[in-house]
C-alpha cells in the first residue's frame, strides 16, 4: 500500500513534532500575574524557579492601577491565572470577596511560614484562614543627604530618632541656602505615599489610624495629632518646598534626586535607583522615628502572593508559593539580585553585607506594620480620599484637629459601607 | 414584489454595520443601564437598585462641581483650539516648503499620546525639575519658580497649555484642508475687486469654512468634555478636588472605589447630557448650512 504524498508529509512532520516535544509528558506551565512595580523581582524568583523545575512559570506583568479589575472579571469569567501577586493592603477586600483560595493546610504546615513578616501574616488571614504569604515587600524608611547633613554642621551618621530631631535637622537643613535648599519633602497630593511614609511615624508612637470595621478606632494616638503638627509647623517655615503641595507622587523620588532635600520619607527600592541614577549621591537609610526614641516603624508594603478562586493548577500553585518561602528562593532569588527577602531571618544574609543600608531596611521589614482595612482604595488611595484630605487641611490649611475629626467620621462612613 | 425584494437587498447590504452597531454600541449601552440599575461592585455583588444610584448622584455634590469644571475647561480650551487653529491654518495654508515644514511641526504632538504628553508637561511645570519654570525665570519673566498646580485654575491653566500643544495640529490640518478646499477662483475674484486680507478672511474663508468649523467644535468639545487623562496625570484632581472631571470623577467611584453601578449611572447621566449640547450644536450647524 503506498502513502499519499501529503499523509508521508504528515508523518515526516508530527514524528519530527514528537522529536521536539519535552522529555516529561506531564510537565506544566502555571500563569502568574504581577503588579508592574513589582515585576522585575517577581522575574528573578520564575527565573530561578524554572532553571530546576520541569514545570514552568510564566509572568505576565499587569499596570498597577488595573491589577483590581483583571482579577476581578478573571474570576467572574472563571478564567483566572494560577497565582496571583499583588500589592497586599488589597487583601482584605479580596480575601472577603472570595476571589482567593484558602491555603491554611498547607502554609500552616510550613515552617518557613513561621519565618515570614508578621504583617504579611496578618494582612494574609480573613476569618481565622490564610489566604497567601509575603512574595516580594518593600518598607518605608527615612532617607536622608549626608552631604546637606554635614553642610548643616549635622553628624551624617546619626539621623533623627524622634520626629522632633527630625524637625529640628529639617530646619537646620534648610536653613544653609533657604532659596535652594529644602530640609523635608513629602508628595502632598499622593494618600498612597504617605500611608507609606508619614503613617509609620504616628503609629509608631501608638496611634491607631484606619478602622478595620464601623465599630473600631480610627485616628486615636497622640502620634497623629504630633505628626500632622510637625508637618504643618515645618510647612508653615518653609521647610518644605512649596510644590510638595501638589506632588500627585510623580515626583516622589525626583524632588530627593536633585540633591536639594535633606530627608524625606522614601522605600527600600531608593537604594538600588539612587545607586543606579546618581552614584555620586551621598545618602543615608534611617528608620522612620516616633515621638519618642525607640518609636521606630515602617510601613511594610510589596506584594502577596495567591491562588485565585477557580486556578486550574492549585497544588502546582502551591508548590510554587512554599518553594519561594524557601532559603533558596529568598536567598538566590530575592536577596543576591539586591531585593529585600519576606523572611526575617534571613535579612541579614551574605549579600547584603557589602551594602549596609540594605539591612537597615530588611530589619524594617521585622519592625513594621501594615493596617488591615477593608475599602483601603476609598479610605487612602482616592485622589479625595479621607487620609489624602486630612493631611491636606492638616497641614496645607493648617487645621489640624478639625482635620482629624473629618477624616474620622469620613473613615467610619466607609467602613459602614 | 420587487420593492420588498429590494428592501431584503439593503437589509443584507447594512447587516454588518447593524450587527456591529448593535454588538458594540448598543448592547454595551444596554448592559450599563442595566448596571446603573445594580448596586455592582468590582469585588461582586449586583442586586437590583432601581433608581437609587441616579437619585445618589443627583445628590452628590463632588460630582456636579466635578460637571461644572469639565464644562468651565470645554469653555475655556476651545475657543483656543478653535481660534489658535484656525490663525494657524490661515499661515500655513499655502503649500510653500517653510509652511509644510511648520504644519508637520505643529502637527507633530498630535501623535504623541495624551498621557506621555501630560507627563512630560507636568515635568516641564514641576516647581523642582522643571524646564519650562528655568527659561521663565531665566527670561525674567517670572521672579521666582511658579508652582502651577497649588490653585484649581493656574492648575486648569497648566493643562490648557499642555493639551493646547498636543491637539491645536489637529484642528489645523482640518481647517488648511478646508482653506484649501476653496475655489481660488473666489478668492482672485475678491483681490481683484479690492478686497483686502482680513476682508477676505472675514467675508469669504470663514463663511465657506463654517461647516468644518462646527464639525471641529463639536468634536473638540464632545472630546474637552470627556477629559480624563491629563488631569489624571497633571493634577490628580488636585487641590482638594477642584480639578476633577466628571470623567475623573465616575473613574473614581468605579474603579477606585470599586462602585460599577454608580460608576454606570453617573456615565449615563454624563451622556445624557453630552447628548443634549451635541443635538443642540448639530441642529445649530445644519441651520448654517442650510443658510
Amino acid at each position: 500500500m503506498t502513502m499519499p504524498l501529503l499523509g508521508r508529509m504528515a508523518l515526516a512532520l508530527s514524528l519530527s513534532a514528537a522529536a521536539f516535544a519535552p522529555v516529561s509528558a506531564s510537565a506544566a506551565t502555571l500563569s502568574l500575574w504581577a503588579r508592574a512595580s513589582s515585576s522585575n523581582a517577581a522575574q528573578h524568583m520564575v527565573d530561578l524557579w524554572n532553571e530546576s523545575h520541569d514545570d514552568k512559570v510564566e509572568l505576565t506583568t499587569i499596570p498597577d492601577n488595573q491589577m483590581v479589575t483583571k482579577l476581578a472579571t478573571s474570576v467572574q469569567a472563571g478564567d483566572v491565572p494560577d497565582l496571583i501577586s499583588f500589592d497586599l493592603i488589597f487583601m482584605p477586600d479580596f480575601m472577603k470577596a472570595g476571589f482567593l483560595t484558602d491555603l491554611t493546610a498547607t502554609l500552616g504546615a510550613d515552617p518557613n511560614q513561621e519565618k515570614v513578616a508578621q504583617a504579611f501574616k496578618d494582612l494574609a488571614t480573613y476569618d481565622g484562614k490564610l489566604f497567601g504569604t509575603g512574595f516580594t515587600p518593600d518598607v518605608s524608611i527615612l532617607l536622608y543627604n549626608k552631604d546637606l547633613f554635614t553642610a548643616a554642621g549635622l553628624d551624617p551618621e546619626k539621623p533623627p530618632t524622634t520626629i522632633a530631631e527630625l524637625q529640628d535637622y529639617a530646619a537646620k537643613i534648610h536653613a544653609t541656602d533657604p532659596d535652594n535648599i529644602s530640609g523635608y519633602y513629602f508628595s502632598g497630593s499622593c494618600g498612597g505615599c504617605n500611608i507609606f511614609t508619614q503613617a509609620p511615624m504616628m503609629w509608631g508612637s501608638g496611634a491607631t489610624l484606619l478602622p478595620a470595621g464601623p465599630d473600631t478606632p480610627v485616628m486615636e494616638g497622640p502620634g497623629v495629632v504630633e505628626v500632622l503638627t510637625m508637618l504643618k509647623d515645618m510647612w508653615d517655615a518653609g521647610i518644605i518646598p512649596e510644590s510638595a503641595e501638589s506632588d500627585t507622587g510623580a515626583n516622589f523620588t525626583a524632588t530627593f534626586e536633585t540633591g536639594t532635600v535633606g530627608m524625606q520619607g522614601s522605600g527600600g527600592f531608593a537604594i538600588s535607583s539612587l545607586k543606579a541614577n546618581h552614584p555620586e549621591m551621598n545618602f543615608g537609610i534611617a528608620p522612620l522615628p516616633g515621638i519618642k526614641d525607640g518609636d521606630q516603624s515602617s510601613f511594610v508594603g510589596g506584594d502577596v502572593i495567591a491562588i485565585p478562586t477557580g486556578a486550574k493548577n492549585p497544588d502546582l500553585a502551591t508548590s510554587f508559593i512554599t518553594w519561594s518561602l524557601t532559603d533558596e528562593a529568598q536567598l538566590e532569588g530575592l536577596a543576591k539580585n539586591l531585593i529585600l527577602p519576606v523572611r526575617t531571618d534571613l535579612a541579614d544574609n551574605q549579600y547584603f553585607q557589602a551594602e549596609p543600608r540594605y539591612i537597615t531596611t530588611a530589619e524594617a521589614v521585622a519592625i513594621g506594620q501594615t493596617p488591615y482595612a477593608f475599602h483601603f482604595n476609598d479610605m487612602v488611595n482616592a485622589d479625595q480620599s479621607p487620609w489624602l484630605t486630612m493631611i491636606q487641611t492638616a497641614v496645607f490649611d493648617g487645621d489640624v484637629e478639625g482635620a482629624i475629626e473629618g477624616a474620622r467620621e469620613t473613615m467610619l462612613e466607609i467602613a459602614a459601607d | 414584489m420587487a420593492s420588498i425584494r429590494n428592501r431584503h437587498l439593503g437589509l443584507i447590504y447594512v447587516a454588518p454595520a447593524l450587527i456591529f452597531v448593535i454588538a458594540f454600541v448598543l448592547y454595551p449601552l444596554g448592559q450599563l443601564v442595566y448596571l446603573s440599575l445594580t448596586d455592582t461592585s468590582l469585588l461582586g455583588g449586583g442586586e437590583w437598585v432601581g433608581l437609587e444610584n441616579y437619585e445618589k448622584a443627583f445628590a452628590d455634590k463632588s460630582f456636579w462641581r466635578a460637571l461644572w469644571f469639565t464644562v468651565k475647561y470645554t469653555v475655556v480650551i476651545t475657543p483656543i483650539l478653535m481660534g489658535l487653529g484656525f490663525a494657524l491654518a490661515l499661515l500655513t495654508s499655502n503649500n510653500s516648503p517653510l509652511r509644510l515644514f511648520t504644519r508637520a511641526t505643529i502637527f507633530l504632538p498630535v501623535v504623541i499620546g495624551l498621557g506621555t504628553s501630560s507627563l512630560l508637561w507636568y515635568w516641564l511645570l514641576d516647581q523642582q525639575v522643571g524646564l519650562f519654570n528655568k527659561i521663565l525665570l531665566d527670561l525674567h519673566l517670572v521672579e521666582e519658580m511658579p508652582v502651577w498646580f497649588t490653585k484649581a485654575d493656574p492648575a486648569l491653566a497648566a493643562v490648557i497649555i499642555s493639551v493646547t500643544w498636543k491637539v491645536i495640529g489637529f484642528g489645523m490640518i482640518l481647517f488648511v484642508a478646508a482653506i484649501q478646499s476653496i475655489n481660488s477662483e473666489v478668492l482672485e475674484a475678491a483681490i481683484i475687486d479690492g478686497a483686502n486680507y482680513w476682508q477676505r478672511v472675514w467675508k469669504i474663508i470663514i463663511p465657506l469654512s463654517m461647516r468644518t468649523l462646527l464639525l471641529a467644535t463639536l468634536i473638540s468639545a464632545i472630546g474637552s468634555m470627556l477629559a480624563f487623562d491629563q488631569f489624571y496625570i497633571m493634577t490628580g484632581g488636585n487641590p482638594r478636588g477642584q480639578t476633577f472631571t466628571s470623567v475623573y470623577w465616575i473613574y473614581q467611584n468605579s474603579f477606585i472605589s470599586f462602585k460599577l453601578g454608580y460608576g454606570a449611572a453617573l456615565s449615563i447621566i454624563l451622556t445624557a447630557i453630552i447628548l443634549f449640547f451635541s443635538a443642540i450644536q448639530v441642529f445649530l450647524s445644519n441651520r448654517s448650512g442650510t443658510e
